[in-house]
């Protein structure tokens, strides 16, 4: 049974290791329904990989995730069940380069999901137009701009009907001119209640948006507030330099 | 959408001191073949090439009727083999792929085999072996499966370097997606997998078709057999081995063209199609 307070994503002590290098050292975090996690740090401090151990992209070595208390399996039927729950982002698109936007959005519904493909039809136009590219539906990948491929490939993940969604610095990949459009997508699905954990460098964005912002320094999770005191009052020293850094 | 020509990475844009040079040397050039295409033609008439005696029969129409059943076998037998190197090589390229390591080293082993052992040798072997264990086998057959699996082997490297060249991140998106390991294989890395390497397969059609030249040792009647057939009934080798190379070079010409348009088609057809 679920209970109403059992986090839809938590890590119990997680940590990783890419041959010596410690990348994710004890990291414990919990993101609960509806809850919008930002999380934000200077490069090579393990946020990334953090987020892409939450649907097994990355292993672990040591340590818990559970999704919905449950933890993930590691292979097979049951690993690809629950992967079609959490939809990612990823900062560099990647929509299938051989398909059409729409049957980019069609493939894993009518795939995994077992839906008659034109429902999913149906519904990948719906989604297409709340992220605005319904007309590039029929267009590939390589003629969309990035902020368009982006929105699709946001709107490919929510045609899953997935618990949660994961951001893998969505916008770093982008034209600074693209980058609004894109975040204007993440900050209405975040109003719409999405339970969202996002890895990224949009400062503003994260103290609008963000219910929790965490920084990670070294692999370890140094600070972890609401966004205005983490803005303005940051308690670590950690935090006081990369803020700092920031306003250069 | 014109990809760089291999000249363009190479070299840089040349100077007008290097386009002097690069004019005088093409009119060198010019003159030499021209030179060397008279003398080869004066060879020929001074040796009575020309004559009437070696050509007439290319005004009958069973000499094409003939020349066309040769071309016929010739390339149902280099399809047949293709499609068959392609089965074989796709098959291996999966072994290969494999995490099952006696797999893996199985389809390894296989591969560098059918590379590395000239096709006569399986052609001999077909020809000469196999009717040995009492296996009866058509003329067709004991041309076009040596050239198959000698084909395999390079069809299945070249598959897997396609599917090598596929990025990483086309099969995270897949998995993150909930797709199998098995069906984001068929559904996006093997069908972007196959359009980076349909130059390198139909060069290898083209090898296979070549290949098949070798059906005269097992008495199939292909294009070169028949072409051997007419040298023989009229006295007439060069006009004879003439027609059959400009046979030959017009084919595999036309297959060339052919991947040059697939590719290019592939890699912007899908728009359109989906428009439709």
């Amino acid at each position: 049974m679920i209970q109403k307070d059992t986090p839809i994503i938590e890590l119990k002590n997680v940590n990783k290791f890419f041959g010596n290098l410690h990348v994710l050292k004890d990291i414990s975090l919990q993101v609960h329904k509806g809850e919008v996690v930002v999380i934000i740090g200077p490069s090579g401090s393990g946020k990334s990989t953090l987020c892409r151990t939450i649907n097994r992209l990355e292993t672990i070595n040591s340590g818990e995730i559970l999704i919905e208390g449950v933890q993930i399996p590691e292979e097979g039927k049951e690993l690809a069940a629950l992967r079609s729950q959490i939809g990612m982002v990823f900062q560099s698109f990647n929509l299938f380069a051989h398909m059409s936007i729409l049957d980019n959005m069609t493939l894993a519904p009518v795939d995994v999901l077992k839906m008659k493909r034109k429902d999913a039809r149906a519904e990948a136009m719906r989604l297409l137009e709340r992220v605005g590219v319904a007309d590039q539906a029929n267009k590939v990948p390589s003629q969309l701009s990035g902020g368009q491929q982006q929105r699709a490939a946001i709107a490919r993940a929510l045609a899953m009907h997935p618990k949660a969604m994961l951001f893998d610095e969505p916008t770093s990949a982008l034209d600074p001119e693209m980058i609004g459009e894109v975040l204007n997508v993440m900050t209405e699905l975040a109003a719409e209640g999405m339970t969202m954990l996002i890895v990224t460098h949009e400062m503003n964005f994260a103290r609008r948006v963000a219910n929790r912002v965490i920084l990670m320094d070294g692999g370890c999770i140094v600070e972890e507030s609401e966004p205005d005191t983490f803005f303005s009052d940051p308690q670590t020293d950690r935090a006081k330099l990369f803020l700092n850094s920031l306003n250069k | 959408m014109k990809p760089l020509s291999i000249r363009d990475m190479l070299y840089e844009e040349p100077g007008p001191k290097m386009r002097r040079q690069i004019g005088i040397y093409t009119i060198l050039a010019f003159l030499l073949l021209a030179a060397l295409i008279v003398a080869v033609i004066r060879q020929f008439v001074i040796t009575g090439q020309f004559d009437s005696r070696y050509w007439y029969f290319f005004g009958r129409a069973t000499t094409w009727r003939f020349l066309g059943q040769g071309l016929l076998t010739t390339i149902t037998s280099a399809l047949a083999g293709s499609v068959i190197a392609f089965i074989l090589g796709f098959l291996l390229m999966r072994g290969k792929l494999r995490r099952n390591k006696l797999l893996r080293s199985i389809s390894t082993m296989l591969i560098e085999f059918t590379r590395g052992v000239p096709t006569l040798l399986f052609i001999y072997f077909f020809f000469l072996v196999i009717p040995q264990t009492g296996i009866k086998m058509s003329a067709f057959w004991k041309i076009t499966l040596p050239c198959a699996i000698s084909a395999c082997g390079v069809v299945a490297e070249a598959l897997r370097s396609g599917v090598n060249a596929v990025p990483w991140g086309q099969t995270e998106a897949a998995l993150s997606l909930g797709l199998t390991e098995t069906r984001l294989f068929y559904k996006v890395v093997f069908p972007q997998a196959i359009r980076f390497v349909i130059p390198s397969l139909i060069a290898e059609l083209v090898i296979v078709l070549k290949d098949t030249t070798f059906a005269s040792i097992v008495t199939c009647a292909d294009l070169m057999q028949n072409a051997k057939v007419l040298i023989s009934n009229y006295d007439a080798m060069l006009s004879v081995y003439l027609v059959v190379a400009v046979i030959y070079i017009l084919i595999n010409y036309l297959l060339n063209k052919l991947s040059d348009r697939l590719a290019f088609r592939l890699r912007t057809g899908t728009a359109e199609r989906n428009a439709a």
